[in-house]
Order: structure tokens, then sequence, then C-alpha cells
């Protein structure tokens, strides 16, 4: 899958999960970007990433995950 | 061993001496020795030395076994639930068995049946509340791939033991910390100073403020039938205070000395009472124990498949948003109660520091559209200092309520106080006599308002970078001027008041 799909597929999961269609993604997007992106929050982008893309992320990479690139990273070497 | 005592003071300059002139492969071995003698100092019997045995070997033996496992999840899922539950096994036995007898006995009662459980009082070490949730998460790192596991049994030893962090924490992951706790470390001129200058700053929140302020709320809580009304508000407000500069200068203690020998500890609180909402204070409160909770609880309680399944159902029936909240509250929930019961085996902590925090916090979220409703239709801005200032003092005044139940003997203790606050007496404020007969007297207000205002000012300045960063470039006269002011002040004005031990750390007991 290529870098563009991934991020428009992550870009609509990132408007549903925060129900705001002003959202655009970029690698360095971190949880300061995104003003309900709280640590609550956090576990339900997970789980809607993870439903999108039929993978399954581990708690280390939930936790320690630092930006929309870092996520992409793991997608890529799932799909 | 407490952090303020003169013991603890020459056991540091000894333990910090040996260890910077031992040759440097064997510094590590030093801070084991240190740490083993501060975890069994008063307290060495059969029964402690099983009790950390069993947790060290646990954590040793089956680290080891997840690591070795690891491409076999079964395998692995197994001997992390083996090492786990007989971590949480040994801490449940040791600090809960006397909540679940009180609990059956009030039941027993409530039947009418004529049978009482008996109490039991283990000795349990210094730091229990510490290393076996610091232990617990080293297996569930091994487990994730997040670390390897330590194969030298001595090493995974100080692991579990640095003795600075055995009182009040920080909580410390085994991946963060191994390379400054096993490194070799030279002798450093300036993170001596550095490390000095936090020691000092710590030693002066506990022994001048935070002692000062326990003589007035012991005194108080000490004699509720003298006691009453505005006193007993006094002390409620007092008491934050009095837990955070007992904690967190603690914890300043402990980073300080630390600093010294080159490791450096996760920060554990940034200035919690400008916070806005309870939220915000317990994401700058305790931050170390709110990160382990939810890394190793909440996270994968609401990613789990239960939570999951819940959160598809209520969609149906609530729509999207309702039905994530009711996962969400129904972990925080959980996390809350696990939170509580931490702090101690008592029902006074699992509502003080557990469920009334819950409550807090679902109130601020779901009266928020609410209140914003409000706020829109009068009017009133919410970016202003006035509104913000409203905000910080509602948010103290709503965690000095639920320290009531924490610092209360019982469940009814706490009640008591609260009826207490509703006795008329303004006057004991304004008589001008009243108000020092409670343990403090008028010197001893004046000492709290310029400390405190000292304190909330180096706060203040510590929400835009560090404080000691900022001291560091001012002149040197400065510099040693704020120095030699703070040591007289805690020589001067520290207390170690006859009849009240100098620094029993509040959270020590956790």
């Amino acid at each position: 899958m290529e870098n563009e799909e991934i991020y428009e597929r992550l870009n609509n999961v990132f408007r549903d999960v925060f129900d705001d269609e002003s959202i655009v993604v970029k690698p360095e997007t971190t949880s300061k970007d995104i003003e309900d992106w709280d640590s609550l929050e956090h576990i339900n982008l997970v789980v809607a990433v993870e439903q999108e893309f039929g993978i399954k992320f581990n708690m280390n990479e939930v936790t320690t995950m630092k930006n929309v690139g870092e996520m992409v990273d793991i997608i890529k070497s799932r799909i | 061993m407490n952090l303020t005592s003169l013991v603890f003071l020459i056991f540091c300059i000894m333990a910090l001496g040996i260890y910077f002139i031992v040759p440097k492969k064997f510094q590590w071995f030093i801070l084991l020795i240190s740490s083993v003698i501060f975890l069994f100092w008063n307290n060495l019997s059969v029964s402690t030395v099983i009790q950390a045995l069993l947790v060290l070997l646990a954590s040793y033996i089956f680290g080891i076994l997840i690591d070795k496992y690891h491409d076999n999840t079964i395998k692995s899922k197994i001997f992390l639930i083996i090492g786990i539950s007989i971590i949480l096994g040994q801490l449940i036995c040791l600090k809960y068995t006397n909540l679940f007898s009180v609990t059956i006995n009030h039941i027993l009662k409530l039947l009418h049946i004529d049978f009482q459980l008996g109490l039991s009082y283990f000795n349990s070490l210094v730091g229990i509340s510490y290393y076996s949730l610091i232990m617990i998460s080293y297996l569930v790192d091994i487990y994730r791939g997040a670390c390897k596991s330590q194969k030298n049994i001595l090493k995974c030893a100080l692991f579990m033991s640095y003795f600075p962090i055995l009182t009040s924490g920080p909580f410390i992951r085994y991946n963060d910390i191994e390379k400054d706790l096993y490194g070799k470390h030279k002798f450093n001129y300036d993170s001596m100073c550095r490390g000095l200058v936090r020691t000092i700053w710590g030693v002066f929140k506990v022994l001048v403020i935070s002692q000062r302020l326990g003589m007035f709320v012991d005194t108080v809580y000490g004699d509720l039938a003298t006691y009453t009304g505005f006193y007993t508000i006094v002390a409620a407000l007092f008491f934050p205070l009095q837990l955070y500069t007992n904690f967190s200068g603690s914890i300043d203690i402990i980073m300080g000395i630390s600093e010294i020998i080159g490791i450096h500890l996760p920060e554990n609180f940034t200035a919690p009472f400008f916070s806005k909402t309870l939220t915000e204070f317990w994401r700058n409160w305790h931050i170390t124990l709110g990160a382990w909770l939810r890394d190793y609880i909440f996270y994968p309680l609401l990613k789990s498949n239960a939570m999951q399944n819940l959160t598809k159902k209520t969609k149906k029936i609530f729509g999207k948003k309702a039905s994530k909240k009711i996962s969400l509250y129904l972990s925080m929930l959980i996390m809350w109660t696990i939170i509580g019961a931490w702090h101690g085996g008592a029902y006074t902590f699992i509502i003080g520091s557990g469920l009334l925090q819950f409550l807090i916090m679902v109130l601020e979220d779901t009266l928020e559209p609410l209140s914003n409703k409000i706020n829109n239709k009068l009017g009133i801005k919410k970016e202003v200092f006035s509104y913000k200032l409203y905000q910080i003092i509602r948010t103290y005044l709503l965690f000095a309520f639920t320290m009531i139940f924490f610092r209360a003997s019982s469940v009814g203790n706490a009640v008591e106080i609260i009826k207490n606050m509703f006795v008329w007496n303004p006057w004991v404020l304004l008589d001008n006599t009243s108000i020092y007969t409670a343990g403090l007297d008028i010197h001893d207000f004046r000492v709290l308002i310029i400390s405190l205002t000292t304190l909330f000012a180096v706060d203040k300045l510590s929400r835009t970078g560090s404080v000691r960063e900022k001291l560091f470039k001012q002149n040197i006269i400065f510099r040693w001027g704020m120095l030699y002011i703070l040591i007289f002040a805690i020589v001067i004005l520290g207390c170690y008041g006859v009849g009240y031990d100098p620094a029993a750390f509040i959270y020590r007991q956790f």
C-alpha cells in the first residue's frame, strides 16, 4: 500500500474518531496538534486504526508511538 | 530512615562517598549494598527477608523465562501471569488482608451473625507498594518486548530496591533507568551542585512548610471536640498543602541525591496547584503513578475485547459518543478504585483518593457542555485571569474536600470532620488569639505566608522551564545568596519540634 493511501485512510479514521472534518494528518502530527487527542481518546483512535487496516498494535507500541509518522511505520510493517 | 533525618544524611554521605571512591565497575554494587541496608533498616526479620526474596526471585526467574519464550505467546503469557500473581499476591496479603476482614466483619454484623474475623498486623517492608508495582511493570515490559530481562540477579535486586525511591517513588521503568543505574559515573562538580540545590529545596519544603502545616492539622484533627468550625475548615485547607510539600519535597530530595550520582529519575510533579480542573491536576500530581496505571491498567482495559464489545453494543442504543463514554467511565472507575486501594488498605483511601476523584472527573466531563452554555449566555470570558483563578481555587477546594477522607482515621471520622465544619465560629479567625492555639503561633503563620509565597512563585516559574537552570544562569552572588538563605531558613525555621516526629513522611506508608 502506498504512503498516500495510508494517510488518506488514516485521515478518515482521525476525522471520524475526533469528529472533526478539518483534520489533516501529517507524519509530524502529535497529540498536541489535535485538541481532543488525550490519553483517553488515544485508545479509541488505536482501536479504530486497527479496525481500518485489519492489524493489531501491541501494548508497547500503543504507549510509545510519538507521532502519526511512527504509527504509519507500524501500519506499513504489518500490511 | 526518614529522608530529612541526621541518620539519613550520614548514610547518604557515606554511600555517596564510597560510590565515588570504589572502581567504577563496582559502583552499582555499592548502591545495592546501600539499598539493602536501607530496606532492612529497623525492619530486619525472617519475614521481611522472605518478603523481599519472594518478589526478587519471582521477578528475576519469570523475567528470564518470559524473555526466553518471547516467541511463544502462550508460554510467555503463562509465565507473566504466574510472576504477576506472586508479586500481587504478597502485596495483597501484606496490605489488604485487614480490608477484607473489616468488610466481612461489617457484613456479618449486618446479618446479626455473632462472629468476627481477627485483624492481623504484618510487618511489611518500606516501599512495598513501590517495588511491587515497579517489578510488575518490569515483567510486563519484558513481555511486551519493551526491554530485555536482567540476567544478573544482584543487578535485578538493585533495580527492585534502589534506595532513594523506596519511601516516596517516583515509579521507575527498567528501560529508562538501566543505563544510569548500572553505568559508570565520574564525580561531576556541576551535577553535585545541581543535585544539592534540589535536595536542599526539598528539605526546605518538608521541614519548613510541611511539618509546620502538619502541627496545625494534627492538633485540629486530633481534638475535634475542642477545634470545631473554622478550625476544621482551615485544617482541611492546609492538608493538601501539607501533603504536597511533604511528598514533592521528598521527591526533590530523592531526585537531588540521584542526580549527584548521575541517575536521572522521572519528574513526579509539575506545579499541580495551578491546575484548572481535577483532570488536569492529576496530570501534574504523582505523574509516574498516573503513567504506570495508564500503561499497565487503563490502556489494556480500554483496549480489551470486553470493553470494545461493550462500546459496540451500547453504540446501537446510545449512539457513538455516549457509548465511548460508557466504556471510558467504567475503565476509569476500575482504575480509580485501584488508585485508592494502592494508597492504603482502608475505605478512607478508596473513597478519598479513588472514588471521589473519579466522581468529580466524571462530573467535570459531563457538565462541561452545560457550563459552556451558561458561560456563553452570561457572557463570561474563560480566557481572562479572574476566571482562571476561579478555576484554580475551585480545583483546590474540590481536592481539599476529597483529602478529608484520605486524612481521616475512618469514614465515620471523615463524616464527623465534615459535620464539624458547619459549626459557626468565624470569630476564631478574627479575634487575633484563638487561631494561635491550634499548634501554630503568630510567628509560624508569618513563616508559612512567606514560605508558601516562595513555593508558589517557584512552582509558577517552573511551568515555563527549570527553575534551577534559571538560577544557575544568574551571577554567583545571587546564586549563593539564594542558597544560603534557603539553608539558614531550614536551620532556623525548620520544625524539629518536641513531640513531633521529624518528617513522619505521609507518603511513606503507601
